[in-house]
């Protein structure tokens, strides 16, 4: 409660100073108006300002929205389409008809089911895995500074760039080789191939956001270098942590050409499946279209509920300096 | 605030538990491993996912005759190659049948073994014979062609069969409108129905097959005849020529109609007519503006009579699998009870004696134009060369889009020579 008081003091503070600052005398401003008249007529600027500001910034946002949001509307549309309506020349936005025909026929088909569940279970194993690597080795590399660690960071960059295909197709060997071809293990280490990069960069930065004070006095109070890291540092970065699993998760969750290399008959996840729809001899848009809406649920569910934390994150290293 | 604190370290907790038990346990939720040869009683096929449903019959007779269960690996055709090349290149192959499109025959030979034992004399009679040549690489048949496509003439029964058309058309053009059997009724027919918001046809920029059967048509191998590239010829000019000639019947932007456009396109009921493959016919939607309406026909022919460029999707049996006996039982089914095929959804098979089965059947009326395009003397596959693939891409594709975009096609065909002929160095 107290830090509320002075971050609302503090506020109070800083409208002060802007208020003082719109008393500023002006030449234009005749000495019969006294000072509140022209305290209000600034103040009526500024707030004008303000709101052309902020109108501005709806319009940009709302313009935002429409180019992220309608590619998903329209195939949550399409996906309520009966079969003529999905290829109608021109296309029409809404359904002329609706029927949920394109759900029964996608969750109907066999192996949909098995694929959501490997699809759950490959991202969650990968996501898991990025952390566990990502963690340790972004707080090495901002606690320690050392040279090799720079080369580290930079390195893990470097594989981002390498295009998924080029590894796709040894990785697939080697998993064969050892025994874990078409598993959900050798799919979400090659998922931790793209994410763990990503992780460690976005872990970095978190880290470098938080003082050393924090983990000195911990120190100070007994912990050694990991149980600071543990008990303090962590629960810290908890905002980034959710970031960055949410990053690691999606990068899995939506992968394909891996999936396509790798799986086949127990292991096949829903990307796959929804690509399936798509045969030399026609495409089915409406149950496409139908199981990408499903596939989209759980990743929409995850971020609302974990909006909080990923707005926490994302603001974490905001203040540095 | 603390329900949503409760709420996130229940999720996060039980997404640990889940992985951690589903990691422990090391499988996936779709069945057994697909190792090959994993059993003796069990195959596993690899298939396009347009495919895989002309199998499914297949396998359940298989299973009743000989034991032997099935599994599908089934996969999108943009990625199926890429999976292929992997495995066969590794040398660990998943699965112990592959069914392959014609046109990768070639870059696979050497990974697949030989299944001559299947193609009898009675065998080889009773598959078009394109097919049997194409199957037939250096002197052995590395693939049995499970079902086969080719393109027809579908137009519209409803509008052809109008009493105001038929009189309008026999007066401007001096004979019966009717399913066109030639290059210029196919002109003529297109022009008459381009008007009142409605096209005479579709012209295929983003796809080469309709343009190669118009090759074939004229007289001349496709593109390659034997190691010399003919693609600059008169044949190939004038199949180009015909080609563009007709955008002035088609939808704007031929450039970028491809086969599922065109599709659309006539299901929608904007084009009269459409150059396209058999499969289609009986996969008209039944809430299509055009459904019940619509006639089949064999291909145009030219100066060289009628042909097609068959589409066919062979089985074939990996070197690298431990399980080759079963594998080609399966495929020693799948030419037994070809027939099934006809009663999937795409309704195709390879078998001529399977297509006459059904031909005078209602709903099947588009195969008796399938076979009589099958049989056509002009009809012939793909060239034989692993790069053909890369020729279509990169050559074939860009050289139509050029053309039907206003090129000039003498000097497109002239250049596109010197791109084979350093392709293929």
């Amino acid at each position: 409660m107290s830090s509320r008081t002075a971050i609302s003091r503090n506020r109070a503070a800083t409208e002060g100073d802007v208020t003082s600052q719109t008393v500023q005398p002006t030449s234009k401003v005749t000495a019969s108006q006294g000072p509140r008249k022209r305290r209000g007529v600034n103040r009526e600027g500024l707030e004008a300002g303000r709101r052309s500001t902020r109108t501005i910034l709806w319009i940009l946002l709302a313009v935002a929205m429409v180019l992220y949001g309608f590619p998903f509307l329209y195939l949550l549309f399409t996906s309520f389409k009966t079969p003529i309506d999905t290829i109608a020349v021109p296309p029409t936005i809404l359904p002329t008809e609706w029927t949920l025909e394109n759900y029964a026929n996608a969750l109907g088909r066999s192996g949909v089911l098995a694929s959501f569940i490997n699809s759950v279970q490959t991202a969650i194993i990968s996501t898991l895995l990025s952390l566990v690597l990502a963690i340790p080795a972004a707080y090495g590399i901002t606690r320690y500074k050392t040279p090799s660690g720079r080369v580290f960071i930079m390195a893990a960059l470097v594989t981002r760039m390498v295009p998924p295909v080029a590894i796709g197709i040894p990785l697939a060997s080697m998993m064969s080789s050892v025994g874990l071809a078409d598993t959900p293990i050798a799919l979400s280490i090659a998922h931790t191939t793209i994410s763990l990069p990503l992780s460690i960069w976005l872990m970095s930065s978190f880290f470098e956001a938080v003082p050393r004070d924090l983990e000195e006095a911990a120190t100070v109070d007994g912990c050694s270098r990991l149980g600071a890291l543990w008990r303090v540092v962590i629960p810290v970065v908890s905002g980034g942590i959710a970031v960055t699993a949410i990053f690691a998760f999606l990068a899995s969750w939506n992968e394909f050409l891996f999936a396509l290399l790798m799986t086949a008959i127990r292991s096949q996840t829903t990307p796959v499946v929804i690509a399936n729809f798509q045969t030399q001899f026609g495409l089915d848009w409406g149950s496409m279209t139908a199981l990408a809406a499903v596939y989209s649920i759980p990743v929409i569910l995850l971020t609302l509920l974990l909006q909080r934390k990923i707005v926490a994150g994302m603001t974490l290293g905001a203040v540095k300096g | 605030m603390s329900t949503r604190n409760t709420i996130s370290r229940l999720v996060t907790l039980g997404g640990v538990c889940t992985a951690v038990a589903l990691a422990a346990t090391g499988c996936g939720a779709g069945g057994p491993a697909p190792t090959s040869g994993s059993a003796a009683g069990t195959v596993n096929v690899l298939v396009e996912a347009g495919g895989h449903a002309e199998l499914t019959g297949v396998a359940e007779q298989c299973k009743k005759d000989t034991g032997i269960d099935v599994n599908f690996v089934e996969l999108p055709y943009d990625g199926m190659f890429n999976r292929l090349s992997s495995e066969f290149s590794s040398g660990n192959v998943s699965f112990d049948v592959a069914a392959l499109d014609s046109v990768w025959l070639p870059s696979f030979k050497d990974a697949v073994q030989p299944i001559d034992e299947i193609f009898t004399d009675e065998a080889k009679k009773d598959i078009f014979p394109a097919l049997v040549k194409e199957a037939n690489v250096d002197g052995h048949f590395i693939g049995l062609p499970a079902w086969t496509n080719a393109e027809i003439i579908l137009y519209r029964q409803d509008l052809f069969e109008d009493a105001k058309n038929k009189a309008d058309f026999q007066s401007k053009y001096g004979y019966e409108l009717a399913a066109p059997t030639t290059w210029k009724q196919y002109q003529d027919i297109s022009e008459f129905f381009t008007k009142d918001g409605m096209y005479g046809t579709d012209v295929k920029g983003a796809v080469e097959t309709e343009w190669l059967a118009h090759v074939l048509q004229a007289g001349s191998p496709m593109v390659l005849d034997g190691d010399n590239v003919v693609i600059d010829n008169a044949a190939h000019k004038e199949a180009l020529d015909f080609y563009v000639s007709l955008t002035k019947s088609a939808p704007p932007g031929a450039a970028q109609v491809d086969w599922a456009a065109a599709q659309n396109l006539f299901n929608q009921g904007k084009t009269a007519m459409t150059r396209f493959w058999a499969h289609a016919y009986r996969q008209i939607p039944k809430d299509s503006p055009v459904a019940g309406k619509v006639g089949a026909a064999a291909m145009i022919g030219g100066s060289a009579g009628v042909a097609g460029v068959p589409g066919p999707w062979y089985l074939s049996v990996p070197k690298a699998t431990k399980n080759a006996d079963s594998a080609k039982k399966f495929i020693k089914c799948a030419y037994d009870h070809n027939g099934l095929g006809i009663e999937s959804s795409l309704g195709l098979a390879s078998r001529i004696s399977a297509f006459e089965k059904y031909q005078d059947q209602p709903g099947y009326e588009s195969f008796k134009p399938l076979i009589e395009t099958l049989n056509g003397k002009a009809t012939a596959t793909r060239p034989a060369t692993a790069k053909w693939q890369q020729i279509v891409d990169t050559v074939l594709v860009p050289l139509l889009q050029k053309a039907v975009a206003g090129g000039d096609s003498a000097t497109l065909l002239a250049d596109a020579k010197k791109q084979i002929q350093d392709l293929l160095k």
